[in-house]
C-alpha cells in the first residue's frame, strides 16, 4: 500500500497545460458564462425533462453524449474517432481529437478501458434502438474545450490532448455528467429491461468517474485546481449537483450520499456550454444534438 | 524511485484479465457444493421488501468502514439499528481494536468518507422505511473473511483491519455486491421515487468500487491478484462462474470496471447476493451467521 500514495503524486508532469495560462488569464471575461465558485451545491429549481417523450427518445439522448465520450476517448487513445457504422448515416463532423502521448503505462491502461467501455455503450445503444438509432451529431473537441476554459477562469485556451494529465482533466469534463444524466432518465424509462441497462450504464459511468477523480486527488496541484473549476462551470450550468474533489470527496453525492441526477436540460445546458434560456446548440455540440431531445426548455 | 513504483503497479497480472477471471471461476470454489440458485425473482416482494433487503446490506458495509476507521460500531457513533418496536439490533463479532494503521492520509480520508456515505444510507434507509426498518441482524467481521480467505484461494485467515491492502481488499469483498445488489434491485422497485433514490445510491456504491478498484490497481500485482481471486469467489459463490472481473490488465486495458461484455455494470437476483454474503451458505451464513432480517433471506 505504500506505492498508493505515490500514485501519481511525483512522477506527473506539473508543467502546465494550458498554453498562455497567466496571472490575468483568470480575470479575464467569460465569454460564455462565469461560473460562481461558491455556486456548487446551490440548486436552482429544475425545468423538468419534457413531457410526451418515449424510451426511444431518452435513449437517443444519452446515445448522444456516448458519442461524445466514445470520439474523446478513442482519439485520444488511438488518434482515431468512430467507425463510418458506429458513427450511423450522414454522422456529423468532429472537430478536434489527437492521440495523446501517454507516459505513465497505467493512465494509458485505464484510458484504453474506458475508451472500449464507451464504444461499446454506443454500439449497444444503437443496437437496442435499431432504426430508430440517430447517427452521431457534429462533435467539437477543440474550441468547445477552448471555451469551457475560458468560462471556468482556467484560462483562455485548453487542449486536453496535449498530455496525460489534461487529458485526465478533459475525462473528468464528462464523466459525472453521464452519472447524473443517467440518474436523471431512470426512472422516466418506461420500459424495465431499458431501465435496467441504463441503470448498469450509469454505474459504468460512475466507476469511470471514481477512478479519474481518485487520480485527481491523487495528482493536486494544478491539474487538481483545473478539475475543480470544471465542476463549478458544470455546477452553474446544470443546477448545482456538484462536490469539489478532495482527498475526503471522491463521490458527488447529497446529504444522504444519494448520487445527484441532472434533468436532461440541466445536461444540455452543460454540454452547450451555455447555463440560461432557451439553448439549442453550442459548446460540444455546434449544431445541437440529434433526435428529439435538443433543446433546453429556459 | 516514484516512476519505478508507478511503472510496476502498470503490470497487471494477464490472470486478472476478465477472461481469467471467468475461467477461473469456475474452479476457485470447486470443493464448495453450492446449492442450484433460484434465478428467478419472487413476483410478490414488495418496495419494502427491497429496500429492507439493502438496509442488512448497508448494516454490513457501515459496520465495517465504521470499525476501520474509528474503531466503534456504528451504534456506538449513534446510528440506529433496532428493528420494529424497539426491538434490539444484532451483535458485531470483530477482533479487538479493528481501527485499521492507516499510514496513507489520502486513503484514511477516503476511508472515512465511505464511512460516512455507508452511515448515510443506512439512517436514509430506515428513515424511508419508517416503522417497517428491520434491526440490524447479527454481523460476523471476522470468521467470514477467514473463511471467504480460504474459499478464494488465499489462505487460512484473511483480517481486513491489519493494514491498508487488507482494508482495500475486504472494502473490496463489499462494494462490487452492493452495485450487482441495487442494480438487479432496480428493476424490481415499483414506486418512482424509491427507483430514483435506489438509483442514487447504486451510483454512490459503483463510486466507491471504483474508486476501490483503482486504489487496488495501484497497489501492485499481490493485491491485483488476490482481489481477482476475490472476484472468481464471488462468480463461483453466486452460482453463474461469470459475472465478476479482477482487477488487472486484459489486452493493454485496465479492468477498473466490473461490467460485462456491453461494458453495463454486472447485475444479481437477490438469491445471487444472498448466497454471497452467505458465503455459499443457503439460509445464513459467513456475514450473517443468523441470515438476513426481513422478507428476503
Amino acid at each position: 500500500m505504500d506505492n498508493v500514495k505515490e500514485l501519481l503524486k511525483n512522477g506527473v508532469s506539473r508543467r502546465k497545460f494550458l498554453a498562455g495560462m497567466g496571472a490575468g488569464a483568470g480575470t479575464m471575461a467569460a465569454v460564455a458564462f462565469a461560473a460562481g465558485c461558491g455556486s456548487n451545491n446551490k440548486k436552482p429549481t429544475p425545468t423538468p425533462t419534457p413531457s410526451g417523450i418515449t424510451d426511444a427518445d431518452i435513449l437517443n439522448f444519452a446515445l448522444n453524449l456516448e458519442y461524445l465520450e466514445a470520439e474523446f476517448y478513442l482519439r485520444a487513445t488511438t488518434g482515431q474517432g468512430l467507425s463510418a457504422t458506429d458513427a450511423g448515416s450522414g454522422a456529423g463532423a468532429v472537430t478536434g481529437g489527437t492521440q495523446v502521448v501517454f507516459t505513465t503505462p497505467a493512465i494509458q491502461q485505464y484510458a484504453l478501458e474506458i475508451a472500449n467501455d464507451e464504444l461499446l455503450h454506443v454500439q449497444f445503444l444503437r443496437k437496442a434502438l435499431g432504426s430508430a438509432a440517430v447517427s452521431r451529431p457534429p462533435i467539437d473537441l477543440t474550441n468547445s474545450f477552448n471555451a469551457a476554459a475560458m468560462a471556468a477562469g482556467i484560462g483562455p485556451s485548453f487542449n486536453p490532448f496535449a498530455d496525460e494529465n489534461s487529458f485526465i482533466v478533459g475525462a473528468f469534463t464528462f464523466e459525472d455528467v453521464g452519472v447524473t444524466a443517467y440518474h436523471g432518465a431512470a426512472p422516466l424509462l418506461q420500459d424495465k429491461t431499458y431501465l435496467s441497462a441504463a441503470a448498469g450504464i450509469m454505474a459504468t459511468e460512475a466507476y469511470h468517474a471514481a477512478e479519474i477523480r481518485t487520480l485527481l486527488a491523487y495528482t493536486g496541484g494544478n491539474f487538481l485546481t483545473y478539475a475543480n473549476q470544471i465542476s463549478a462551470l458544470r455546477a452553474a450550468a446544470g443546477g448545482g449537483n456538484e462536490v469539489a474533489i478532495s482527498g475526503s470527496a471522491i463521490v458527488p453525492a447529497d446529504s444522504n450520499s444519494i448520487a445527484f441526477d441532472r434533468t436532461t436540460d440541466q445536461v444540455l445546458h452543460i454540454v452547450y456550454l451555455n447555463p440560461t434560456g432557451v439553448v439549442k446548440s453550442g459548446g460540444f455540440f455546434p449544431s445541437g444534438l440529434n433526435g428529439k431531445i435538443t433543446a433546453t426548455a429556459s | 524511485m516514484e516512476t519505478t513504483e508507478r511503472d510496476q503497479m502498470n503490470v497487471g497480472p494477464q490472470y486478472a484479465s476478465r477472461r481469467a477471471a471467468m475461467m477461473l471461476g469456475g474452479t476457485a470454489l470447486a470443493s464448495l457444493a453450492l446449492g442450484k440458485l433460484a434465478h428467478a425473482q419472487s413476483t410478490t416482494v414488495t418496495d419494502v421488501d427491497i429496500l429492507n433487503f439493502a438496509l442488512n446490506l448497508e448494516y454490513l458495509e457501515a459496520q465495517y468502514y465504521t470499525l476501520a476507521t474509528q474503531g466503534q460500531t456504528i451504534d456506538q457513533v449513534g446510528v440506529g439499528i433496532t428493528g420494529p418496536s424497539g426491538s434490539a439490533g444484532g451483535t458485531v463479532t470483530v477482533k479487538a481494536n479493528a481501527q485499521v494503521p492507516f499510514q496513507t492520509p489520502l486513503l484514511q480520508q477516503y476511508a472515512m468518507e465511505t464511512a460516512m456515505e455507508e452511515r448515510n444510507h443506512v439512517t436514509f434507509l430506515r428513515s424511508a422505511l419508517g416503522a417497517a426498518a428491520v434491526a440490524q441482524p447479527n454481523i460476523d467481521l471476522q470468521n467470514s473473511f477467514n473463511a471467504l480467505a480460504q474459499a478464494a484461494g488465499l489462505g487460512s485467515s484473511f483480517d481486513p483491519f491489519a493494514n491498508e491492502t487488507n482494508f482495500l481488499l475486504g472494502a473490496f469483498i463489499f462494494e462490487d455486491v452492493g452495485v450487482t445488489a441495487y442494480h438487479g434491485a432496480a428493476g424490481l422497485i415499483s414506486d418512482k421515487t424509491y427507483l430514483d433514490k435506489a438509483a442514487g445510491i447504486l451510483a454512490v456504491e459503483a463510486y466507491h468500487a471504483g474508486s476501490i478498484r483503482t486504489r487496488i490497481f495501484a497497489a501492485g500485482t499481490a493485491a491485483q491478484q488476490a482481489a481477482s481471486k476475490i472476484a472468481a469467489a464471488r462468480a463461483s459463490l453466486d452460482g453463474t462462474g461469470n459475472d465478476d472481473i479482477g482487477v488487472g490488465v486484459s489486452n493493454g486495458a485496465a479492468t477498473i470496471v466490473n461490467a460485462d461484455s456491453n461494458a453495463i455494470a454486472f447485475s444479481r437476483t437477490t438469491a445471487q447476493v444472498l448466497k454471497i454474503v452467505y458465503g455459499g451458505g443457503s439460509a445464513s451464513g459467513a456475514f450473517f451467521p443468523n441470515g438476513l432480517n426481513g422478507t428476503i433471506k
